[in-house]
């Protein structure tokens, strides 16, 4: 993958872009073809591969584990709820300029960005009461992460043991956009994650003990991972910006805008990236476009995951074998 | 157990020493409809001690306190790149490293920097590009290395890191299209959500259930403040270009909020832009 570009196609791209036509042949706000398969990976609780026609290629796998819970020594809070831990990495294969330690910074970055988004925990003002039993349904948005994940219910008993998912994504192929196909396996890979269910035991005395119930047709999805966000690049070049930028747009990119959205309009976050300025008007306008983008992104990306899931269910009351496409389809 | 001869323990009845908070203290909530410091209001920022030549031994060098926020900075360049094997660039390179002292914030730091820290230093060398003239040194380098001494409030470290990167870029005589200045805010919600239905988050409802409320916008808000918000919003932007060079925004918040706040941090970041040229001033003068 080229570090370099030479003039003549900076200019080309940046001319073609401020006439809508981008150089293979889309328009400024249009994405590439997403393949999009989950359950690819047995080992995992979840797991999910997004490929983006230009070549990149993500795979996002989930593990549930159980784990102590993380209690912040100053609020208290965390007791009773579980974790997400984010990490991203790119193969060094994927990409020229990711051999040896060259992928590092791009790792740390998307590692840190996921983790902002999704298990960013915005102190919880919890007025409702959250010392109550991992069942409670009482508390509103607050018990969340900005993620939309309802970490309350991850936990299993509450001060002691809790489920902690690991997300991890793994860059195979880098054809640009990686943030957004980052965010699309995760969203996809959460929807297909099953928890198994714990059976937790009161021993008197405040003492608990729990049981893994080892049932594989039944398990638990991931409370609120409706409400998770989707994440809308927008590379600012020239005087325009752009959706879903390839390698080559990504090198002319004056300035980068990564929104994320959730399914209810929300913004979940926002970052700048690249070397540039944006005005505050062209700011908002960004923001916008992203967030209304995004959340027609969420609504197709559901409709696909729901009506694969239907498929799979319909072939297993059936009897068949529901087959996974595997890694070299197309 | 054999006694471990090289500790000597307490004795059996002591405490460890922890502050004792006075009777009658109240820990601080924003239902009071004040502010943590009760002289601010929800638009004031908090004053802004800003001074160079801190370090004599760096070209530019700059310190900055917004009351319990303490960060210094030192520049040091246009120096020749270590490794000139690689490769002519004609035009020079930022490097911005941030580090939180181990005793800045309320659970002690690694000495080593961490992944949070190397991503801040991304950030930072990411919205002060756009402001320095790199093309004037090629081959060359700008070290910017900044240190937060005391940390109340994550927004304000951060914002206050390109105010204080920005002076000291100056002071150490860089030319500079223009100076970035960083302001944050965070959303606050100032009043009790209504506990009412226990079935708002069933799926139907939007995101925000029946117990809602708009948080406010406080800007500037300090580590007290903080534990309380639902997001938070960072920018840099300069003044005389009017161009926002980073903007992070984290937590859930509505279009409408966002872009409130957004306008909110270019008006502070304009007052921070006096600020900042005074202290600039003022150090021609002392020279």
């Amino acid at each position: 993958m080229p570090s370099l570009i030479s003039p003549a196609e900076r200019d080309y791209i940046l001319k073609g872009i401020e006439c809508n036509i981008r150089a293979d042949g889309r328009q400024r706000p249009d994405y590439r073809e997403v393949i999009l398969e989950t359950g690819v990976i047995s080992q995992t609780s979840g797991s999910a591969r997004v490929r983006l026609a230009g070549g990149t290629d993500v795979l996002v796998s989930v593990k549930a584990d159980i784990g102590p819970v993380l209690v912040d020594p100053e609020t208290g809070e965390g007791a009773d709820k579980g974790q997400i831990i984010c990490n991203v990495e790119c193969a060094p294969s994927a990409s020229q300029q990711f051999e040896g330690r060259g992928a590092d910074e791009l790792n740390n970055e998307l590692t840190q960005m996921m983790t902002r988004f999704l298990s960013h925990n915005t102190t919880s003002l919890t007025s409702t009461p959250s010392n109550t039993t991992p069942s409670s349904t009482t508390s509103s948005h607050n018990s969340n992460g900005a993620g939309g994940i309802n970490l309350s219910k991850l936990c299993i008993i509450p001060g002691e043991q809790c489920w902690i998912l690991y997300v991890d994504a793994l860059v195979l192929d880098y054809g640009g956009n990686l943030v957004d196909a980052v965010f699309m396996g995760t969203r996809a890979a959460i929807f297909d994650t099953r928890i198994p269910k714990t059976e937790v035991q009161d021993l008197g005395d405040g003492n608990f003990d729990f049981e893994v119930l080892d049932d594989a047709e039944d398990t638990e999805i991931v409370e609120g991972r409706e409400d998770m966000p989707i994440c809308v690049t927008l590379n600012k070049i020239g005087a325009r910006h752009i959706v879903d930028a390839s390698p080559l747009e990504e090198l002319c990119t004056e300035a980068k805008l990564v929104v994320a959205v959730n399914r209810s309009g929300e913004l979940c976050g926002l970052q700048k990236g690249h070397d540039g300025g944006i005005e505050p008007s062209l700011l908002l306008e960004m923001i916008q476009f992203g967030k209304t983008l995004g959340q027609t992104l969420i609504k197709q990306l559901d409709a696909k995951i729901k009506a694969e899931a239907d498929a799979d269910m319909v072939k297993r009351q059936n009897g068949q074998p529901v087959v996974k496409l595997g890694f070299f389809a197309q | 157990m054999a006694a471990d001869r090289k500790r000597v323990a307490g004795p059996e009845s002591s405490v460890a020493p922890l502050v004792e908070y006075p009777i009658d203290y109240q820990s601080w909530t924003p239902f009071t409809e004040k502010r943590h410091d009760s002289h601010r209001q929800p638009e004031d920022l908090r004053p802004i001690y800003l001074k160079t030549g801190l370090i004599s031994e760096a070209n530019g060098s700059a310190y900055i306190e917004l009351e319990k926020t303490k960060l210094t900075c030192g520049v040091y360049g246009p120096r020749p790149v270590k490794r000139a094997g690689q490769g002519f660039s004609d035009k020079g390179t930022l490097n911005c490293e941030i580090k939180f002292a181990t005793f800045s914030c309320v659970k002690r730091r690694g000495t080593m920097r961490d992944a949070q820290e190397k991503e801040l230093s991304q950030i930072l060398s990411q919205g002060l590009t756009p402001a320095v003239r790199l093309e004037l040194f090629p081959k060359s380098n700008v070290d910017i290395y900044i240190t937060v001494l005391e940390s109340d409030g994550w927004g304000s470290c951060i914002a206050a890191a390109f105010t204080v990167a920005s002076v000291a870029l100056a002071h150490a005589g860089i030319e500079m299209l223009d100076l970035v200045a960083g302001c944050s805010a965070s959303y606050i919600p100032t009043s009790i959500p209504s506990s009412s239905t226990s079935e708002s988050t069933s799926a139907s409802s939007e995101g925000t259930g029946a117990g809602s409320i708009t948080p406010q916008i406080f800007m500037d808000a300090d580590l007290e403040e903080e534990k309380f918000q639902q997001g938070s919003i960072v920018l840099a932007y300069m003044p005389s270009l009017n161009q926002t060079t980073h903007v992070l925004q984290t937590g859930k918040a509505e279009g409408a909020i966002i872009s409130q706040s957004v306008e909110h941090c270019v008006e502070a970041c304009n007052k921070i832009f006096a600020v900042m040229n005074h202290a600039l001033l003022e150090s021609i003068d002392q020279k």
